[in-house]
Order: structure tokens, then C-alpha cells, then sequence
């Protein structure tokens, strides 16, 4: 079982090793310059500059299929509507719906931003560990901590959460299992029936959840966790020569896109 | 019976001695009434199991992980098995295989002589009761008694004979449902949670019951006990396999013994003592049962080996 979120393709490509701030505020640059642009030129050069990241990063092509998937219903409905509802000179008209050519090209051209822009996302989550990327907008986030946001504990919190992800799915599993020992039947029957099947799953998963909350809480006391001081890192996060290289290439991608 | 019952029940709360004398009082057959074997007539009370050459791999990422290769053996109806091997051997894989709850890749799992998609495969299986790893972790229902009736429901078994088979289960995990019936499940003691997650798998009246480490993290007298209920089942003709690290009390229950290493098979059959056998367990990060290191150091034929302290102290008077 793996999880739909914060898939992670462990690597050592160039793509890997950028800082993850670094590489957060690239794409979040390219995704801005994506909505402000709107030509096909422009999306085509956003669109190799993204597919050159991800030919970088080494990670096959499925796992951008597998991220992009869930989505594909969101681009396949934005197509529709736009074909449907754009404006333009109908050349075929049925009741209310009007296809005409410049509706189909802006179609085509909000759901192509929307590949581009799910195939950016995905060369940063597939190359950036998700502690790490929490890490980076923790640090990110930081001048929020003036205005008294807790960035940090925000960021631990999420930090935990992504790390019980995987334990939780075993002991999910393992309870499933068990109860399944028991007779549990979780594939048959109605909607209705199949929810209160799950309730000998999910109490026990509740509570097992609550008492390791619980055990972690005392442990990180343990180790002299304090809320509200900013911690020292094992691993800080360094840029080096590369990221402001990414940086710059970026800016360069993103006004070589808005000016042809 | 049921008072014999009731007398273990109490034993609970006793001293270990006084809990061994008073689990003496109870017989076979009272242990054989609460899992139904008695009742089943002419029908053996334990399932006969042959495994063939069952293989199963988990995926893990990109691979395929083996967890069991080629595995074949066979245990006679009543027989009980030890299943020995060091962390990751491949245990809790096999005992889940033989429950059904994966499908091996390839090989078999004959229950009674009755191959997969053989007549009346389904239901052999649903007498094939497995207890997980710390089992308490899966009670869930508001009393002792509604979470030990949620197996036999689940075979849709009248009330009346769910009741009956709660009821017997209970007793016989000495958790007497007139006391303990109504009680929150996360009440009780940690020990008693583990008896009564035993109850709930009991109530189903399985012919073959499969223990995955059902010792761990308990206090000594709980083991005690646990091991005690075995015994009765044991007694009773129910098919055990007991998948542990503890060897002195996979002597003390099972008359056979299957080692996996590495997800195959290194020895199975019965126990034997000597050089071998011992370097054998010490290479799966097991020892041989401290009865028998007892029996060497004295000197003894080990095919006499005690298998409790108590026969060792009769062999020794």
C-alpha cells in the first residue's frame, strides 16, 4: 500500500540533491508565470523547461502518471466545460452547447497548463523527501514567526503526521487482517453495510493512534522538546552554488516564456 | 464442568501455584466441550493440514520480496507444531497463508486432505481460527461479550449457539462470563485483553488454531496461564501450530517442530536434541529449551528430556 500523498522516488540526481527551499520557490515562480501567460508559446517553453527537470531527476515516467491520474478527471472536466461554455463563432450548435474553434483551443490550452503545472509539482514532490520539504517552508515560513504563527510547530506537526502515515497503513493493514481472521467481510454488501464494517477497524485504530500520540508526547519531553524556541537542526539546510544556479535558470525560463 | 471451568477462571487472580493446581482440576473434556469438539460427533475435533511447496513474495517499491519459498509439510489432525525461526524468517506469513488471508503464489494448502477449490474448502477454512500478534489490539466492541460474539456472528450462527459458544470460550480463557462478561474491554488487564482476544478466535470452535507469538510482552503468570489454555486445547485434539521465539514453551506444548530460515525450510519433524539440532536453533537465533541444556549437562539421555519442570523434578526424585 503506498500513499496517494507525498510520494517520494528516492534518488541522487541533481534534481535530489537542490535544496529543497530552493527548488520550492522555483516551481511556485513557474506555476505563477504559468497563470500569467497565456499563449501556447509560452506554455511550450514552461512545458520543456518542466520536462527537462523531470528528465533530470531520473524518476520514470509512470510515477508521473500515477501522481497525475487522480487529476486526469479535473483536466478532462475542465476540457469539457471550456468546449462546451467558451465564447466564440459556433460551427456546430445543439441545444446549449456550442463548439467552435477558439473554444476548443482555449480548452486545449487550460488543460495543457494544468499537465505543465501538475508535471512541475511532481519533479518537486518525487525528488524532495517530505520531512525535507517540510523542513524547507518551515524556513520558508519563518518571518510568519513575528506575527506569532508557529511555523515550526506547524512544520513538526506535519513532519509527524507524514511519518505515522506509513506505520498507521501497517497497522491498518494488520487490523484489517485480523478482523478478517474473525469473519470480517469488508468486500460485500451495501454502502451502508460496508461502513459499519469498518467500525472494528477503525476503533481500534483510533485507539492505538491516541495511546502512541500519547507515548510520543512523553518521549519528545524526554528529550527535552520545548514548543516555541526555535531548535538547532542535525541536518541544516544548506543552498550551495547549484540552487542559485536553479534560481536563476528559473527567472530566465520564466521571462524567456513571457517575452516570445 | 462449567464449575471446574470457573475454578481456572478465578486461578487468575492466584498466585502461580495455586493456579497450577487449580488448572489441574480442569480436564481435557472440559476444554473439549468449550471448543465444541465433543460436540462434533464423529467428526475428528482436530483439522489435518499439509502445506505443498507454498511460496508467497511481498511487493515492496519496485520489488518483489520473497517471504516464503517452497514451503511443504504436514501436520496430522490433533498434532501441534512449533514454529521456530528468527525475525522476518517468514512465521507470520506462513500461519496467514494457511488461513487464507493471502493466496500463495504457487503451492498448496490442503486442510483435512481437501485441496484449494476442493468441496467444502470454504467452510474448512473458516475452522481455522488464527491469532494475531498482540491481539488484544483488535478488540473493539463495548463489553467482553459483544466482542467475543463478533467471530461466531460473522458465521452466522443462531444467537442462541452464539451465546452458548461466547459463553464457553469465555470459560475457557478464565474470564467466567458472569463476571467478566460485561466488563469494557479496555478496562481490563493488559493479560486479561490477551485472553479475551484468545476468546473471541476460541468462540469460532476452530479445528486448527494458528498462535503468531502469543507470549510476547506478557507477565509470567499470564504466560503461565496462556500456556495452560493451550495445553487444554492441546488436549482437547485441537490442531496447533505456535508460531514463537519462546523454545521452552514451544517444548513445553508442541510435539513437532518446523524451523524456517530466510523464508525456507531448515528442519522439520520431531524434536531431536543434540550437537546439530542445537547449532541448528543457534544459527536461527534461538537456543535449545533450557529442560533439555539441563538434561545434557547431567549427563542424561535427551530422548527422556522433560518438556515441563514439573516432569523434570518426577524424573529427578
Amino acid at each position: 500500500m503506498r500513499p496517494a500523498i507525498a510520494q517520494y522516488y528516492p534518488g541522487d540526481s541533481l534534481m535530489h540533491r537542490l535544496d529543497p527551499r530552493a527548488k520550492f520557490v522555483a516551481v511556485s515562480a513557474l506555476a505563477v508565470a504559468l497563470f500569467v501567460r497565456d499563449s501556447f508559446v509560452g506554455l511550450a517553453v514552461y512545458a520543456a523547461a518542466a520536462a527537462l527537470a523531470y528528465a533530470i531527476s531520473g524518476v520514470p515516467v509512470r510515477w508521473f502518471w500515477r501522481a497525475f491520474k487522480p487529476l486526469l478527471w479535473l483536466v478532462g472536466l475542465t476540457f469539457l466545460a471550456q468546449v462546451v461554455f467558451a465564447p466564440g463563432i459556433p460551427f456546430f450548435s445543439f441545444w446549449f452547447i456550442h463548439l467552435s474553434w477558439s473554444g476548443i483551443e482555449l480548452a486545449a490550452f487550460l488543460s495543457l497548463r494544468l499537465v505543465v503545472l501538475v508535471l512541475a509539482g511532481s519533479v518537486l514532490t518525487l525528488t524532495t523527501a517530505p520531512i525535507a520539504l517540510t523542513d524547507g517552508l518551515a524556513w520558508l515560513g519563518r518571518p510568519l514567526r513575528r506575527i506569532k504563527v508557529p511555523t515550526d510547530e506547524l512544520a513538526l506537526m506535519v513532519t509527524i503526521a507524514l511519518r505515522f502515515i506509513p506505520t498507521l497503513l501497517v497497522e491498518l493493514d494488520t487490523i484489517m487482517r485480523a478482523q478478517r481472521a474473525r469473519g470480517a467481510d469488508f468486500r460485500s454488501g451495501g454502502l451502508r453495510e460496508r461502513v459499519r464494517a469498518l467500525v472494528p477497524v477503525l476503533i481500534p485504530l483510533f485507539v492505538l493512534s491516541f495511546r502512541r500520540a500519547d507515548d510520543l508526547a512523553l518521549a519528545m519531553e524526554a528529550r527535552c522538546y520545548r514548543p516555541g524556541i526555535v531548535r538547532t537542526r542535525l541536518h541544516p539546510l544548506r543552498a550551495g552554488r547549484a540552487d542559485v544556479l536553479l534560481l536563476v535558470v528559473t527567472a530566465a525560463v520564466i521571462a524567456a516564456g513571457l517575452l516570445v | 464442568m462449567k464449575g471446574a471451568g470457573r475454578k481456572a477462571g478465578r486461578a487468575g487472580a492466584q498466585p502461580v501455584d495455586s493456579a497450577d493446581a487449580a488448572a489441574a482440576t480442569v480436564t481435557a473434556a472440559a476444554a473439549a466441550a468449550a471448543v465444541g469438539a465433543a460436540a462434533a460427533g464423529p467428526v475428528p475435533a482436530g483439522m489435518s493440514l499439509a502445506c505443498h511447496g507454498v511460496t508467497f513474495s511481498y511487493e515492496e517499491g519496485r520489488e518483489a520480496v520473497p517471504a516464503v519459498r517452497d514451503v511443504g509439510f504436514e501436520l496430522a489432525a490433533g498434532g501441534s507444531l512449533a514454529l521456530l525461526g528468527a525475525s522476518g524468517a517468514g512465521k507470520s506469513t506462513l500461519l496467514q497463508l494457511v488461513r487464507g488471508l493471502d493466496e500463495p503464489e504457487a503451492g498448496a494448502v490442503d486442510l483435512d486432505g481437501v485441496e484449494p477449490g476442493g468441496e467444502g474448502y470454504p467452510a474448512l477454512r473458516r475452522e481455522v481460527g488464527l491469532v494475531f500478534q498482540i491481539p488484544e489490539l483488535q478488540l473493539f466492541a463495548p463489553s467482553a461479550r459483544e466482542d467475543v460474539a463478533f467471530g461466531p456472528r460473522r458465521l452466522r450462527w443462531s444467537e442462541e449457539r452464539v451465546a452458548e459458544a461466547v459463553s464457553a470460550a469465555l470459560e475457557l480463557v478464565g474470564l467466567p462470563e458472569d463476571k467478566f462478561g460485561d466488563r469494557h474491554p479496555y478496562a481490563l488487564s493488559g493479560g486479561e485483553q490477551r485472553r479475551l482476544a484468545l476468546a473471541g478466535v476460541l468462540a469460532m470452535k476452530p479445528r486448527l488454531l494458528l498462535l503468531d507469538e502469543p507470549f510476547v510482552s506478557l507477565d509470567p503468570v499470564t504466560r503461565r496461564q496462556l500456556a495452560e489454555i493451550l495445553g487444554r486445547l492441546k488436549d482437547a485434539g485441537v490442531t496447533i501450530i505456535l508460531a514463537t521465539h519462546d523454545v521452552d514453551l514451544a517444548w513445553a506444548l508442541c510435539d513437532e517442530m518446523l524451523v524456517l530460515c530466510d523464508g525456507v525450510v531448515a528442519a522439520s519433524g520431531a524434536w531431536e536434541h543434540g550437537a546439530a539440532a542445537t547449532d541448528l536453533l543457534v544459527r536461527n537465533r534461538l537456543r535449545e529449551p533450557q529442560l533439555v541444556e539441563l538434561w545434557r549437562r547431567l549427563g542424561r539421555d535427551l530422548a527422556t528430556a522433560p518438556r515441563t519442570a514439573a516432569e523434570a523434578a518426577e524424573a529427578l526424585a
